[in-house]
């Protein structure tokens, strides 16, 4: 050190400055893009933060620094007799605009700091990616998949799991919709998310029961800067099922106080697979011009949030109502495959006829906090109704009437309707003591769902559930963070009797007699248990390591305990079962991760174990009384063995340009009942995304511009279960281009992607369709543009 | 002045950044990181190979609608206040599991059917007495093939017309093959 410091004093006429990048939170920040001008020669860059300019004349050079996720910097520097050294903080820039207030820390420094598996995405993530659904648009990140049903809706799939097995948070609140069905989407607007965070893996501890495979929690838009007034229109295009839509975002803050709105809508037709004629269970189905009649579909979404924002104290109310209307695929509706009126289907690719689906989801919720001494004190408080109907002709299904009574009540057309309220309240503390960071919780949630229709699969039910939880974070050092978290819940559900509308004949002692059979019975059940988790993190220069061991349960939903009728979608008759225990999983979590100069490379593999997984098991037997002849699908417990991985390795070859792999494995297997060595439904096959990214530094008025292409590698999926069928390995590009440019010293974003640029023909292992044969989306480009507006000038703020 | 000053600071503070991570040295995070990302990748090539267990089966029954022996075939005529008997091959590669037959009127047109040939249609029409026949047909275990033989009577008084008469086959292990033929009641 002493030498270098005297060969620079050696050097009369060049200098050198040292630039030292900190965050906030003052970690070193690697990577930056930064330049000197008009000094040619890019810095020496170190992976600490520091970026060493040598070989500098006397002069005025200008300093610039940028980074994604963080504001520019920007600085005049002299250089004369000496040497510099210059410390700079970037301060984060989560929001479009750059006046926000900031109130996490950094991505990076997050995930050194949990326990679990977490990958954190932003708003540019999905502007850059967006897919059909929120879901669609994360589908990118390795070891998350969607279960989807067409072009417009999907739900989370992480490691192979979904339905119930994944929490979804909103705004602090557990998103409560109908998890247990794959016909229908997640009822969140995807425009309204302004950061994402998935934990891979069981984090019951956490989140509750059904949190056993992971969370995905969506956070809202970060809190306006004091004194602004502004918004942001996005503008969104797609080709392949001729989507348009658009989300307006306006927002005022004064010191204090602050409102804001959002209002997004969305239209769109059938979409397009690559194929003429399809075979759904042997039935050939010809598509006009590549049509997959009637899956189009129109999403309306309102949002308003306001409260009061004080140094000690915040209280947010966020009030928000999302709706959809969305076709079902014509054809493969209801207890065999469908011939359809093709002429009226095929007039209009945008017209949304019968079978179709509304679904209404209102939220109120008030999020609160309060510093008093030592102690952050954390509430949310919400209200939910999701209401969700299927849309019909009466079709006489087993011994219901040929024609329909007109003495009915329920509307001839409403096949099934899903009414559900739900009141929910999470009361958190968090306290530190020396090196302990204590966090002390409960979380309660009372349910209300109801039932409509002339067609029964799930009873209606209540449901109560209160759990108590402990958590404790100790930094042993400045380099390892030990976790351990305790967990108890409880939960009573309540099934409601349901009895058929109409007579089936049954035989009681070789008589035959007319009668309307029970389908659910009244049934109360409780349910008790104890989660925890162990956890430890170790942070190095280069290397970050971390891993977790932890129990998660999942209390049987009512479709699991009481369903008893047919699945239009599967042509099955289902059955719960009463007797169905708390499903429980073990898990083994680990993640490590190395990163130095050009090199970033993170594994992390996992290990679960269930001793009683809960499992739609298709028998042998048919039904004719309940099931109207169809396949007897009976609710099972086994035991079950999962694990896989997933891999990401980056390379920065140059500044601008950087080559990336993401690689995911999972099996699974059952290890006892019916179907012993079989693996769980929709297990997704391996798979590998390659991606290579170009960012040129210098491009004038245009900023952060990117060309990117994703080629992603699917493997077949040859390890099924009945009803499933093996899927063939598929190979498909994605291409996406974008970046920024100004407008009144606002950062407009652009974004146009072309999703499946070769129009490949696939099938999806996950989707809800696949079942039936439907392929997945052709090609599609899709063109986003979000402009940021403000409505005061600098001068009226200050 | 004032940024000067903020300069020379600075530059006090640059050594002790470097100095932050010394107690651990490069060569060390080097070798630990290597043996780690060995035993993991080890770990996780070895549970990706391990699968050479014992097959499991994934093939479907299969339903024979085109043998001469079996009835009712595609585009078959039957008629009202008269037995048949009903005859369906069924096979299997490892166990079958049970039979379903349905039998429902297609007066509205509703499908097609499995089959490519189609049948003369009569024009749609509202269901009066339409027949409705649900029937499951278990099969003893350990049967690898079966011949299904049920003698149905249709009523006398039902709607005549075109129906459907839909059979469902299942193996043991719960995979299930179904077929739908278009069939007339006279």
């Amino acid at each position: 050190m002493l030498f270098t410091c005297l060969s620079m004093q050696a050097n009369a006429q060049l200098r050198q400055l040292i630039v030292t990048v900190i965050d906030d939170y003052n970690k070193p920040v690697p990577g930056v893009n930064i330049s000197l001008e008009t000094h040619e020669r890019a810095p020496f860059a170190a992976p600490d933060g520091v970026y060493v300019f040598k070989d500098l004349s006397p002069g005025d050079y200008t300093l610039r620094i940028s980074m994604a996720g963080y504001r520019s910097f920007s600085k005049k520097i002299s250089i004369a007799g000496h040497d510099i050294s210059l410390p700079v903080t970037l301060h984060p820039n989560i929001h479009t605009l750059q006046e926000v207030v900031v109130q996490n820390n950094t991505i990076g420094q997050r995930k050194k700091e949990e326990q679990l598996n977490l990958e954190i995405v932003r708003s540019d993530f999905i502007q850059k990616n967006l897919g059909g659904s929120l879901m669609q648009s994360l589908e990118r990140l390795p070891g998350v998949k969607t279960i989807g049903i067409g072009a417009g809706q999907s739900k989370p799939l992480i490691r192979g799991m979904g339905f119930n097995r994944v929490v979804v948070i909103d705004k602090g609140v557990k998103h409560e919709g109908q998890q247990w069905g794959a016909d229908h989407g997640l009822e969140i607007d995807q425009f309204a998310a302004e950061e994402i965070e998935i934990v891979k893996g069981a984090a019951s501890f956490i989140y509750g029961s059904d949190a056993i495979a992971g969370a995905v929690n969506i956070k809202p838009a970060a809190m306006p800067a004091a004194n602004s007034f502004g918004g942001d229109i996005n503008l969104i295009g797609k080709t392949n099922n001729a989507l348009y839509g658009a989300s307006l975002n306006i927002y005022r803050r004064t010191q204090k106080w602050f409102v804001a709105a959002r209002a997004t809508a969305q239209d769109y037709g059938d979409y397009r697979a690559p194929a003429d004629r399809l075979y759904i269970y042997d039935y050939p189905i010809d598509l006009h011009r590549s049509y997959l009649r009637n899956t189009a579909g129109k999403e309306i979404n309102t949002h308003f949030s306001g409260g009061y924002i004080g140094k000690k104290a915040r209280s947010v109310f966020y009030l928000g109502n999302t709706y959809s209307k969305s076709g079902f695929f014509a054809n493969a509706h209801g207890l065999e495959p469908r011939k359809v009126n093709a002429v009226m289907h095929d007039r209009s690719s945008r017209d949304i006829l019968m079978p179709y689906q509304k679904v209404n989801h209102f939220k109120l919720i008030n999020r609160s906090s309060i510093r008093l001494s030592d102690h952050d004190i954390e509430l949310e408080a919400g209200y939910q109704n999701n209401f969700r109907q299927e849309y019909n002709r009466y079709v006489n299904h087993g011994f219901m009437p040929p024609v329909y009574p007109d003495s009915m009540t329920i509307p001839i057309d409403l096949e099934r309707a899903f009414n559900k309220n739900v009141y929910s309240l999470n009361i958190r503390d968090r306290v530190k003591l020396n090196l302990h960071e204590l966090q002390f919780g409960i979380n309660g949630e009372i349910q209300n769902n109801a039932i409509n229709g002339w067609s029964f699969l799930v009873p209606s039910f209540d449901q109560k559930t209160i759990g108590v939880f402990l958590y404790d974070r100790l930094s042993i050092n400045d380099q390892a963070l030990l976790h351990a978290a305790l967990r108890y819940d409880r939960s009573h559900i309540h099934i409601h009797p349901y009895a058929d509308w109409f007579p089936s004949p049954v035989e009681q002692n070789g008589e035959t007699s007319q009668i309307q059979v029970t389908r659910a019975d009244n049934i109360r059940r409780s349910f008790n248990s104890i989660t925890g988790s162990i956890g430890i993190n170790y942070n190095l220069e280069h290397i970050e390591l971390k891993a977790n061991a932890g129990k998660s349960y999942r209390i049987p939903t009512a479709k699991e305990l009481g369903a008893n009728g047919v699945n239009y979608h599967y042509f099955s008759y289902e059955r719960g079962n009463t007797g169905l225990k708390p499903e429980e999983s073990y898990q083994l979590d680990a993640t490590a991760s190395f990163t130095k100069n050009k090199w970033s490379v993170q594994l992390s593999p996992f290990f679960n174990y269930f001793p009683n997984y809960i499992y739609l098991n298709p028998t042998a037997e048919h039904d004719y009384l309940y099931g109207a002849g169809n396949q007897m699908f009976e609710y099972t417990q086994a035991r079950v063995v999962r694990y896989g991985g997933e891999l990401q390795v980056k390379y920065q070859a140059w500044e601008n340009l950087s080559a990336e792999a993401l690689i995911e494995y999972l099996y699974a297997e059952q290890l006892s009942g019916d179907k012993k060595g079989y693996t769980i439904p929709f297990s997704p096959p391996p798979s590998t995304l390659l991606n290579l990214t170009y960012s040129p530094i210098h491009t004038g008025p245009f900023r952060r511009i990117y060309l990117s292409v994703d080629y992603r590698i699917t493997a077949a999926q040859r390890h099924i279960v009945p009803p499933e069928k093996k899927t063939s390995g598929y190979t498909v590009m994605n291409v996406q281009a974008g970046g920024r440019f100004a407008i009144q010293k606002q950062q407009a974003q652009i974004s146009l992607q072309a999703q499946n640029l070769f129009n490949t023909r696939y099938l999806n292992h996950t989707s809800f369709y696949r079942l039936i044969g439907l392929p997945e989306q052709g090609r599609n480009i899709v063109l986003s543009i979000k402009i940021p507006f403000n409505f005061l000038t600098n001068k009226q703020a200050s | 002045m004032h940024l000067r000053n903020s300069f020379r600071q600075g530059m006090m503070d640059v050594p002790s950044a470097h100095q932050k991570h010394k107690n651990i040295t490069m060569k060390q995070q080097t070798k630990m990181l290597s043996a780690l990302f060995a035993i993991l990748g080890a770990a996780f090539l070895m549970t990706g190979c391990s699968k050479n267990k014992a097959s499991i089966d994934t093939e479907y029954p299969t339903i024979d609608v085109t043998s001469s022996a079996a009835f009712p075939k595609q585009c078959s005529e039957l008629v009202r206040g008269q037995k048949f008997t009903a005859t369906i091959l069924v096979a299997d590669n490892a166990e079958l599991g049970s039979v379903s037959i349905d039998i429902h009127h297609n007066f509205d047109h509703h499908s097609h059917s499995t089959e490519v040939e189609e049948c003369n249609m009569g024009p749609v029409k509202t269901p009066a007495k339409p027949l409705l026949l649900v029937k499951s047909i278990p099969i003893a275990s350990g049967n690898k093939s079966y011949t299904v033989s049920e003698e149905i009577e249709i009523p006398a008084d039902v709607d005549p017309g075109d129906y459907h008469f839909m059979i469902r086959v299942t193996d043991k292990e719960g995979w299930q093959t179904l077929k739908g033929l278009s069939i007339k009641i006279n």
